[in-house]
Formats: C-alpha cells, sequence, structure tokens
C-alpha cells in the first residue's frame, strides 16, 4: 500500500510534466511528415507560452490565451516556411536560427512579466472516470488541456491512415517527385506540416506559462523543446510511441523534483540533468535497433517551387 | 493532317541542350490500338522527345497536336490529363506506402479515403488488364517488375490513352518482360496507343506494330516492324553499318587465382564457395534479389564478411582493403552507374579521378593537368561522346557514361574485375563494345560478371554459376550444353534431376 501512495502522484506528475513535450513531439511529427525538419521546436514553444501569458493576462481567458498561444507558434514556425520553403534556405540553420530568436524574444518582451501570474486552467476531475481505481488518478485528474492532449494522437493517427490529405502530406515528405507528378502541391502540403506543427508546439508552450505554472520565469520551456525533436526519433514518427515517450520523459522529471525535494545527497545540477542524459540514450538506442526505416525519406530535402 | 486514328502527333519538334542537338525535327505519330517502338543508339534522343511528350520539358520548336488541337504540355500535370502517361525508368512511387495509396495518390475524392474500395478497384483494374498485384502490400517489398506494374496501373486509373515505356524491360526478368508484353497486347486491343522504347532488338521484332529509328536526334528510318526480316537487319538500319553483336572469345589460359570465397555466408547469402582465375570470366546468373548484391558487395568492400571466407589477390579481405592499392588490382563496375560509380555533379576529369587518383598525386597534391592528358586520351581511344572532359557526368547518356566508368576503370590495370550488369540500357554497339572490352581485360584479370542477362553470360564467360536464394546452385563450364538448358529450373530454385 505504502508503495502505490507514494507511485500514484508520482505517475500523476509524469503525466503532467509530460503534456507539454507531448504537445511539442506531436507538433513535429506532423512537420517533419511533411518532409520539413523543424529545429526551432524550443523557439516555438516559448513564444507560444509568452503569447499565452499575455493574452491571459490581458483579457483574463485563459481559453483565448491557450488559442493565441498556437496561433504565436504558427507565426513563429512562418518564419521557418518562408526560409525554407520560398527562399531554400538549410532547415537545419534555419531551425537553430528560430530556436535562437524565440528564446531572445520571449526574454527581450518577457522581462517585465517575470514572477507575475496569470489566470490559467486548474485540474478537474473528470465524473466517473477519475474513480477508476489507479488509472483514474494517474490520468483523470488533471486540467483540460491534458485531456485535449489525450485526443490529438488517435486523430492524427486517423489523419495520416485515412485521409486523402493525410495522404498526401506524407507523399510530400516521402517523394516530392511522386507526390508532384500525381499533381499535389508539394509546398501547400509543407506549408500545413510547419503550420500546424507550430501552433502544437505553441499549445505546448502554453501548457507550461497556463497550466503547468501559472507564472512567467526566464527560460520557461527550458530544453524541452530539443527533447521534442528527439523523442520523435523514438517515436518512429508515430503519434502512439509520441505518447509512450513523452510520458516516459514526463516521470524521470517527475522523478528528478520529487528527488530533489526529499534531499538526497545528489547534488541537484547531476538529477536536472537526467532528462538530457535519457535523450541521448533514448537516441542512441532508436537509432541502434534502426532496422526499419520510419524516417520520411526527404526529411530535410528541400523542394523547387512549381513555376 | 492526322490520320485516322491518331491519337497524338508531334510535329517538327526540335530541342537542344546547350551544344548538343537532341531532337531535329521530329514528326511522330501516335495510333490508336499500336504499339510504336522507338530504337536508337545512346544519346539518339529518345528520351528527349518522350520526356516532351510526357510535359517533362517544353520544345525548343515544334508542335504537339491533340487531335487537330495544338496542345502545350509545360506540366507533367497537363500531359496526364490530356492522356498521356509515362513509366519511367525510374519509378516514382512512394516506398513507404501501399500500393493502393500510391495508385490514389493525388487523386480527387472525398475527404476520407476508402480503403475497401480502394483496394477493389486497383484489383479489378490489374485484373482488367492481365496483373497480378496485392493492392495492401508496401512498394517497399515489391520485386521490379511489380513495382512496375503499380506504375502502369496509376496510368491506366488516370485514364491514359497513351503509355510510353522507356526501357521498360532493362529492370526486368524475361518471365517479367513476357508479363509485361501481355499487358501492352491488352492495353492496345482496348484503344490504347503505345509508345515502347528498348535496346533489345528481338523484344522489338515481337511486339512493336510500327519501328521509328533515331539517329543524332533525327527519325531516320520508319518501318513496319511485319518488314523486317532479322535483328541483324534492324541493327543496321538503327546504327547505319553491319553489327554483328558475335565477339571472338579467344581461349585465355587461367592462371593463378584472385578471388576465393570459402564458405561466404551474412545476411543474404548463404555458404558460398567460389574461386576465379586470372584469364577467366565467371557469370553469376540469377533472378534479381538471390544475394547477388550481398555477394558483390561483400567482395568489393561495400560490407565486411566474416573472417577468412574473402580472400582476394592472395590477402584476407580485411588485409587486403587495409592496403588497397588503387592499381593491379581490384576494379568494381556497379550496376548504378549514376549512384555509385560516378559523382553525377562533378565534371569527366574529377570523375575520372575518383578511382585512379592514387596515380596522379604528388605528396597532397593533384597533378590534374597529366591527368586530364591520360583522361583526354582514353576519351578519344574509348570513344565517348561528347568527348569533353569539362561536362558533368549528369550531362552524358547512358552508354556513354558506362564506357567511361570502363574507361576509368580498366585505366587501373585491374586484375580482379567485378562488372553488375555491364551492358543494362547500352545500345548494341555500345554493348558490342563493351563486351570487346570485357573480353579484353580478360587476358589480365579474373572477371566475376553478374548479370541478368543469360545471353551475356553465353557469349562472354567460361564458367556459369547460378544463383538461388543466396547460394551458388551450381557451377558449370559454358560449354557444357546440357547444363545450360536446365538454367532456367536453376534460377527458379527448381531441383534438377
Ligand atoms: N538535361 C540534359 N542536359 C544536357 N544534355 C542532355 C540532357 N538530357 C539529355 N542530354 C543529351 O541529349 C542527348 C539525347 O539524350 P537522350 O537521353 O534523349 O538519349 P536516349 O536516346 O534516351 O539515350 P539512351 O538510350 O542512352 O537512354 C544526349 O547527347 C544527352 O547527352
Ligand atoms: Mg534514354
Amino acid at each position: 500500500m505504502e508503495i502505490i501512495t507514494i507511485i500514484i502522484p508520482l505517475l500523476a506528475a509524469a503525466v503532467q510534466s509530460g503534456t507539454p513535450i507531448l504537445y511539442a513531439t506531436l507538433g513535429e511529427i506532423i512537420t517533419e511528415k511533411s518532409g520539413v525538419l523543424n529545429l526551432g521546436v524550443e523557439g516555438a514553444m516559448i513564444i507560444g507560452a509568452l503569447a499565452g501569458f499575455i493574452v491571459s493576462r490581458y483579457t483574463g481567458s485563459p481559453v483565448l490565451g491557450f488559442f493565441a498561444a498556437g496561433i504565436a507558434g504558427s507565426f513563429a514556425t512562418s518564419i521557418h516556411g518562408v526560409v525554407c520553403l520560398w527562399f531554400q534556405g538549410n532547415q537545419v540553420v534555419s531551425g537553430l536560427a528560430l530556436t535562437i530568436l524565440g528564446a531572445g524574444l520571449a526574454n527581450y518582451l518577457g522581462t517585465s512579466y517575470v514572477g507575475l501570474s496569470a489566470p490559467g486552467f486548474s485540474p478537474v476531475a473528470v465524473p466517473l472516470l477519475s474513480s477508476i481505481p489507479v488509472l483514474g488518478p494517474i490520468f483523470f485528474k488533471h486540467d483540460i488541456l491534458v485531456y485535449i492532449s489525450y485526443c490529438i494522437p488517435p486523430v492524427m493517427c486517423l489523419f495520416f491512415t485515412s485521409t486523402r490529405f493525410g495522404l498526401g502530406l506524407r507523399a510530400a515528405g516521402e517523394y516530392p517527385a511522386a507526390a508532384t507528378a500525381a499533381g499535389l502541391n508539394v509546398l501547400a502540403y509543407r506549408w500545413f506540416g510547419i503550420l500546424a506543427g507550430g501552433f502544437l508546439m505553441g499549445l505546448g508552450g502554453a501548457y507550461l506559462s497556463l497550466a503547468y505554472t501559472h507564472l512567467w520565469t526566464t527560460n520557461l520551456t527550458g530544453g524541452r523543446g530539443w527533447i521534442a525533436v528527439a523523442l520523435v526519433i523514438f517515436a518512429f514518427w508515430r503519434p502512439g510511441r509520441a505518447v509512450l515517450g513523452a510520458y516516459l520523459f514526463g516521470s524521470v522529471m517527475a522523478l528528478q523534483l520529487r528527488l530533489q525535494a526529499l534531499g538526497t545527497q545528489l547534488p541537484s545540477s547531476i538529477l536536472l540533468m537526467l532528462p538530457y542524459v535519457l535523450t541521448v540514450f533514448v537516441l542512441v538506442m532508436s537509432s541502434w535497433r534502426k532496422k526499419t526505416n520510419e524516417e520520411p525519406a526527404a526529411l530535410g530535402v528541400n523542394v523547387e517551387p512549381a513555376d | 493532317m492526322s490520320s485516322r486514328g491518331s491519337l497524338i502527333r508531334l510535329e517538327n519538334i526540335s530541342k537542344s541542350f546547350g551544344k548538343v542537338l537532341a531532337n531535329r525535327d521530329v514528326t511522330l505519330e501516335i495510333m490508336e490500338g499500336k504499339i510504336l517502338a522507338l530504337l536508337g543508339e545512346n544519346g539518339a534522343g529518345k528520351s528527349t522527345l518522350m520526356s516532351i511528350l510526357a510535359g517533362q520539358m517544353l520544345p525548343d520548336t515544334g508542335t504537339i497536336y491533340l487531335g487537330e488541337k495544338p496542345v502545350q504540355f509545360s506540366t507533367t500535370e497537363k500531359a496526364i490529363s490530356a492522356g498521356i502517361g509515362m513509366v519511367y525508368q525510374h519509378f516514382k512511387l512512394v516506398d513507404a506506402m501501399t500500393v493502393a495509396e500510391n495508385v490514389f495518390l493525388g487523386q480527387k475524392g472525398g475527404f476520407w479515403l476508402k480503403k475497401k474500395k480502394m483496394s477493389q478497384m486497383v484489383e479489378q483494374l490489374a485484373d482488367q488488364y492481365g496483373m497480378k498485384v496485392d493492392p495492401g502490400a508496401r512498394i517497399s517489398d515489391l520485386s521490379m517488375g511489380e513495382k512496375q506494374q503499380v506504375e502502369i496501373l496509376k496510368l491506366l486509373h488516370r485514364k491514359s490513352t497513351v503509355l510510353i515505356f522507356d526501357e521498360p524491360t532493362a529492370v526486368l526478368t524475361p518471365n517479367e518482360a513476357e508479363n509485361l508484353f501481355a499487358t501492352m497486347k491488352i492495353m492496345v486491343k482496348k484503344g490504347k496507343g503505345i509508345v515502347f522504347i528498348s535496346h533489345k532488338l528481338e523484344e522489338v521484332m515481337t511486339v512493336a506494330d510500327n519501328i521509328a529509328i533515331l539517329r543524332r536526334g533525327e527519325i531516320v528510318d520508319r518501318v513496319a516492324a511485319s518488314d523486317v526480316s532479322s535483328t541483324a537487319e534492324l541493327a543496321e538500319r538503327m546504327v547505319g553499318r553491319e553489327v554483328l553483336l558475335q565477339v571472338d572469345k579467344e581461349p585465355v589460359e587461367p592462371r593463378q587465382i584472385v578471388l576465393r570465397l570459402k564458405n561466404l555466408s551474412g545476411p543474404g547469402l548463404k555458404k558460398i564457395n567460389l574461386e576465379l582465375r586470372q584469364g577467366e570470366i565467371l557469370a553469376i546468373v540469377g533472378v534479381a534479389g538471390n544475394g547477388q548484391k550481398p555477394l558483390v558487395e561483400a567482395i568489393c568492400g561495400l560490407s565486411k564478411p566474416p573472417s577468412d571466407t574473402v580472400t582476394i589477390l592472395g590477402m584476407e579481405w580485411r588485409k587486403f582493403f587495409r592496403k588497397a592499392e588503387w592499381d593491379n588490382a581490384l576494379s568494381y563496375i556497379p550496376e548504378d552507374r549514376q549512384g555509385l560509380a560516378t559523382c553525377q555533379g562533378l565534371d569527366l576529369l574529377d570523375n575520372f579521378l575518383l578511382t585512379t587518383r592514387g596515380g596522379f598525386t604528388k605528396g597532397p597534391w593533384l597533378r590534374k593537368e597529366v591527368a586530364r592528358e591520360k583522361a583526354s586520351y582514353l576519351i578519344e581511344e574509348f570513344d565517348i561522346r561528347p568527348p569533353d572532359l569539362d561536362i558533368f557526368a549528369w550531362q552524358l547518356s547512358g552508354g556513354n557514361l558506362q564506357k567511361m566508368v570502363l574507361a576509368r576503370e580498366f585505366y587501373r590495370k585491374p586484375r580482379l574485375i567485378v562488372a553488375e550488369q555491364p551492358t543494362q540500357g547500352l545500345d548494341i554497339a555500345a554493348t558490342e563494345d563493351v563486351w570487346n572490352l570485357l573480353l579484353k581485360a580478360r587476358e589480365q584479370a579474373g572477371i566475376l560478371l553478374v548479370t541478368g542477362d543469360l545471353n551475356e553470360a553465353f557469349v562472354l564467360s567460361d564458367r556459369i554459376g547460378v544463383m538461388y536464394n543466396g547460394k551458388i546452385v551450381e557451377t558449370f563450364d559454358t560449354d557444357n550444353k546440357e547444363k545450360l538448358d536446365q538454367i532456367p529450373q536453376m534460377m527458379a530454385g527448381l531441383a534438377v534431376a
């Protein structure tokens, strides 16, 4: 019994810390499925987080803030779109620039908000479901944003496998020449991938500023965007596995916080390092066992616009 | 004026690439219910003409008439919607998707994909044209022949009336080729028009109704297939001189062993044993995908065999590749001329230096002028056209690119040569050249010839090994008539009595 009372709250906390990573990972998956590598997840997330925070603070509506975060995320990644889709710029460099730009912008615009709070989302237990033993308290005593995140992976799976648009998007990422030959506008699909992905990354940011905390601090995202980039590989570009990965990271983060709170002998910087060590480990493992290559074949390869 | 039954007409088409005139004043009509074969040497301009028809590029001058109406195919999409479809040599299929998904990619319809209905439609369509494909199979799991069928299905699904096949049989097994011809016959019976490009003259004789011959971009001859009496006649009309496609194979006394495989196993390979001596050609035949690729990769240093299984020029594999001499050693002539053998974006001189640079270095420097002299000489000797070292590899036609690779590799005076499909896609004159070159190289080297073309194996080799399912079923002398007759069974994995 003793152990259950420790583990359940820990797992519930894992779901909570995993959620922003999940949003961001799903965003990156949809972007990469269309053939665009966006390393600017971190930048899009932090811009989303700040936009959500500010809008919620001034309108008093966290819902508005949440959507504003998504839109800001799309806005941020649209820069990547302009560079890579219009000007055929290098996707790696452009993504890195977006990360730096986002961090700088959020720092600059956010300085005056540091330490201030905004109205956010609070946990609401789902009737019935939350009273299921074990699973209820782990999964169904969170805020609404967590519940929304549960719905996205199945919707994305359905989108990729069973819709005409999803088929085109995948073709744009696998073999743009084939998609073009079939009469599809590859760039349009890639724009969709970039913008929809940016929207989800922004939402992930909003989760941090509106649900995880209700406060603004500097460097709120703390490298979660990078973890998302790595998780996409771990997930083999599958939304379902992204859930697994995100919660795995969530547990390490939650555990690390607990251990700090318990005051172990280990220096806190070692504990803080844990998620990133896990990132490296996970990347090594998933490339090691890479027999079936699931990576979109044309990932990171620019296409010339049709004239 | 277009005659009755004409589906599409090209009139006075010209196209040049810089100084190269690829098509000059070509007029061509594609008729309903007829198979038109387009013949010509490498670089004659066949592919260029067909890419113009398929909307890949615009002609410099000339017009395409659809019925009486002049049309401009500025994109492939426009050509497709006008009913012109092309089966490219490099398939445009998404490997990670299924057959049905590829067929339906880009097709209009509702928001949702109805998978059941899609599969049914694909199956039906395939059935109508005598093809067999599993609509749910992933493209990456298909053989070349099956992939080609998917390409054809895509076009049929789009209601193409004119289908263009650019060297469709180059990548097919004889059996698959037969199936393709059967499908083509059904298509013309249903009123479609077909353009068929091939270097294999027997094929052209059997399937074509009409034949048009291109030389240096111009149409020089048109005949009905029924008026041609032999492939030799066809070859002569095409090249403008007599081509024998026969080579003199003089016996060479086999000397020391240059390659020895002992119980070589690995992914796709099961206990391979063979010996190859200087002065002989050993042909490895078999249906593609039965272990030829892993075998070649293990010998040529692309994948690591278990130790003590591969001995090259008397040295264990690891020792041989550690020393890696640039000359008097091993030359590899890969099947993938554009990927593995050359760098498409480099000029011919740099491509020449890719494997021969060991002979042109002075300390850290490359002696490019010396190399240029040598390479120019080789270009002349091997009759590579255009004879210009400053053009890029991608500008050469297939045959000339292959000659360039051979010129380079033979310059290294190899003692062991591994040649993979050395004449695939080459015209008969070039094939003859390559065959003669290989036979000449045999005097100094042992040659492992991996080929899907049985005729080539018969003509060139001293011994033949048949591969099936990762094993060498049997090795025998090429003059052993009895065994030669059993090759098809061996290739199919049937036990031979
Ligand atoms: N994109 C290009 N740029 C420059 N030159 C080209 C280009 N495409 C083709 N050529 C040249 O045009 C000529 C005709 O080429 P084409 O590919 O049409 O020949 P082909 O008859 O199809 O030959 P093969 O039998 O080898 O396929 C060749 O001399 C080739 O080098
Ligand atoms: Mg060609």
